[in-house]
């Protein structure tokens, strides 16, 4: 559950910067314009998923572990 | 756990970990922003590495089975497991991260072209290396089949490498590995470096523990199997 409302907390950081915050600058003016919203929310799920991923088996063999260690030291 | 395998995880786990917060300060606040498909190119930086890292462990897990069927050495089927459950799972953000991208790029979230069926083939060819590992009676004979899936399986990914100059298909010509060097910007270049570096220690960091775990699991398992075959004192309840 603390997992999720950090997620949820880094989203809303995210989502919240200007756009002027992300990278060097752009190009030329055409690339501005094709940095619309979805290319920012696609971004943003593709990272969260990828963090979901790598926290959920961290997770998953933090229990593994622990139960397999109880079940040695009974 | 043995210390050295808990305290090498952990090592490379804090390395990795501090690599990847450099990796997100780059690819958010540094890196430029890719011309033409704009920001959504930045996926970029996550999906390689762990397409790299899912190679990479699969790598692993073909060269521990080869190993193991040669020597019958238990830590090399042991290191083929933690290594095999790693690599599913980077192969599950690439194939999960891809069409965020693609969906911007190409205009589509899938497309059945050769290096996206390929790697979902891997996906599949390992989650049966499990599969095969638990279906026959014999433990033994079990771990011998999934290392043959483990060796064959990672014959697809040079084909999965290969597809782009092979097969006409939606992905780029690769921008990295090149026979006249790389074609990236050089700023993409570095932090690309950087998502590879702190993907691999992160990596390794859970596959040791991942490692670590199996050894418990196996030591467990000859202690119940032990203590099934140990003779049972007079009198004990039925």
């Amino acid at each position: 559950m603390r997992v999720f409302t950090v997620i949820a907390v880094l989203a809303s950081v995210f989502l919240a910067l200007p756009e002027a915050a992300f990278g060097q600058g752009m190009a030329d003016a055409d690339a501005i314009a094709s940095q619309n919203l979805r290319g920012y929310t696609h971004m943003f799920i593709a990272y969260a998923i990828a963090w979901i991923v790598v926290v959920g088996w961290v997770v998953s063999i933090a229990r593994r572990l622990g139960r397999v260690e109880r079940a040695l030291n009974d | 756990m043995s210390p050295r395998i808990r305290w090498s995880g952990a090592a490379l786990g804090l390395l990795g970990i501090a690599t990847t917060l450099v990796l997100h300060w780059m690819v958010f606040f540094w890196v430029p922003t890719e011309r033409t498909m704009g920001v959504v190119q930045r996926i970029f930086y996550i999906h390689v590495p762990a397409a790299w890292v899912a190679f990479m462990a699969f790598g692993v897990v073909a060269i521990c089975s080869g190993v193991y069927l040669w020597l019958k050495d238990e830590r090399l089927d042991m290191a083929a497991v933690a290594a095999a459950e790693g690599g599913i799972l980077y192969t599950a953000i690439v194939l999960l991260t891809g069409p965020f991208w693609g969906r911007v790029a190409w205009g589509t979230w899938w497309s059945w072209e050769p290096r996206l069926t390929l790697t979902l083939l891997l996906f599949f060819i390992y989650i049966g290396y499990f599969l095969v590992r638990s279906s026959t009676e014999n433990p033994e004979r079990g771990k011998r089949f999934a290392a043959v899936v483990g060796i064959v399986g990672a014959l697809d990914i040079p084909l999965i490498h290969l597809s782009v100059t092979w097969f006409r298909s939606l992905h780029p010509a690769p921008v990295v590995m090149r026979p006249d060097g790389p074609s990236l910007h050089p700023d993409m270049l570095a932090t690309l470096f950087v998502g590879l570096g702190a993907s691999t220690l992160v990596f390794f960091s859970f596959f040791l523990f991942r490692y670590g775990l199996e050894r418990m699991n196996r030591a467990l398992a000859h202690r119940e199997i032990a203590a099934q075959g140990a003779p049972q004192p007079e009198g004990a309840a039925s």
